[in-house]
């Protein structure tokens, strides 16, 4: 994991220092990427040397830019899961926004099956804190989760005291992790629009 | 309007769909099934509310302006070390994504013990024009992070989009919650969310 290294903390490295690290970095690289890195140092000083928001942890597990989370999770399929969910979700046309909105903290989700339907990758952005997010599921749509998640292999059930506990297992944190607008939630987007249409209407009638 | 026929064929299709997904979960674990039978009326509205499938192009799913795409692609020996590191120097800053314009997020992860990459983002509309954007915008970029892929013939090569599509999976189910939004219609409103707090902060 990142945090393993000894190194000192990236923010204590000059940018000639930062330089020097990925050089050592794509020492042994494939040519073409040895040959894009020298291309593109110049543009890498300038990241390196101006820093926008840090990605912080979203709590227990997963990446967090300003106010956006990433949760990724990878579980096994149970047998017969992969043929039950797929069918289920081909009912609903991949379309799963009436719970989602439900859960209103949700930016988007996605459901993807791979190695030949005996794992699923389960990916969303969401706002905030990863624990308050999964109580919102458990809150406000525990039949849903339980539906789609029965095809897991090992799911003890969202109203288990072992639930969290199984998506941490099975999350993985994101190394990279990039949101085009960190500092608005789902809420904040929703007003937004609102105000938009608002305005839009005002300048029409007085127009 | 909604006519009463429309209303009928609309019921007629949930309850249709409703028996399928029942018999989907017939040999369901007991959890699951407990969770249909509690969920059925929400499904039923999830159903009635089903639109078309829609898709980014070539290959993924898009919903309303936003679409997805996701791969997983094994890495060279010593990949994941090199994106790692690369991506722990940058300290997770993407301005090249901002130069791209067009990406709502976007997601690297080493999975299998660092012998693939899973690469997920959100974006707006066609697939092509979205590979395109990123060759002609951060093609440097894209070979430092991708070099380390198995077989990555180079954000330039003739190849690049068979290659890509070769290792694109397209989710069953992608849900956007503003799907009307693209990433710059949102920075517009950010803008004028600002604009309005002035205003009234002006005449207040």
């Amino acid at each position: 994991m990142a945090t393993q290294t000894s190194a000192p903390p990236k923010q204590d490295l000059s940018v000639e220092q930062k330089i020097q690290q990925f050089r050592e970095l794509f020492a042994d690289a494939p040519e073409l990427g040895k040959k894009a890195l020298e291309n593109a140092l110049h543009e890498l000083k300038s990241q390196a040397s101006d820093l926008p928001p840090a990605v912080e942890s979203a709590g227990r597990v997963g990446a967090r830019l300003g106010k956006v989370s990433e949760l990724t999770i990878i579980v096994p399929l149970a047998p017969g899961g992969a043929k039950r969910l797929r069918g289920f979700l081909r009912l609903l046309r991949g379309n799963l926004s009436q719970g989602a909105n439900k859960v209103g903290t949700l930016h988007n989700m996605r459901f993807v099956f791979f190695d030949n339907d005996t794992r699923l990758l389960f990916a969303t952005a969401f706002d905030g804190d990863w624990d308050t997010y999964i109580d919102d599921f458990v809150a406000k749509i525990p039949d849903y989760l339980d539906i789609i998640d029965s095809a897991w292999e090992g799911w003890p059930g969202i109203r288990s005291p072992g639930a969290k506990d199984y998506l941490i297992k099975h999350q993985i944190t994101a190394e990279g992790w990039y949101v085009a607008h960190p500092d608005l939630t789902v809420a904040e987007t929703h007003r937004l629009k609102r105000i938009g249409k608002a305005v839009d209407e005002f300048l029409d009638k007085i127009g | 309007m909604t006519t009463l026929e429309q209303t009928r064929t609309v019921q007629d299709r949930v309850a249709e769909k409703v028996k399928k997904v029942r018999e989907l979960y017939a040999d369901a674990p007991e959890v699951g099934k407990v969770a249909l039978e509690k969920g059925i009326d929400a499904l039923k509205l999830e159903l009635a509310a089903a639109t078309q499938r829609e898709s980014a192009g070539r290959i993924g799913a898009r919903r309303g302006k936003v679409s997805e795409l996701t791969a997983i692609i094994p890495l060279e020996p010593g990949g994941g070390k090199r994106i790692r590191g690369l991506l722990d120097l940058l300290e997770g800053n993407f301005k090249g994504a901002d130069v791209v314009g067009t990406l709502h997020d976007m997601r690297f992860v080493l999975l299998d013990n660092d012998t693939k990459l899973f690469f997920a983002t959100a974006y707006d509309g066609e697939w092509d024009a979205y590979i395109d954007d990123f060759a002609t915008k951060i093609p440097n970029s894209m070979d430092i992070l991708f070099c380390n892929c198995k077989g990555w013939p180079g954000i330039r090569s003739p190849v690049i989009k068979d290659w890509l599509v070769s290792h694109q999976l397209t989710a069953d189910a992608w849900y956007v919650a503003s799907p009307n939004l693209t990433v710059a219609e949102t920075k517009r409103l950010e803008k004028v969310g600002a604009a309005v707090e002035e205003f009234l902060d002006k005449i207040g």
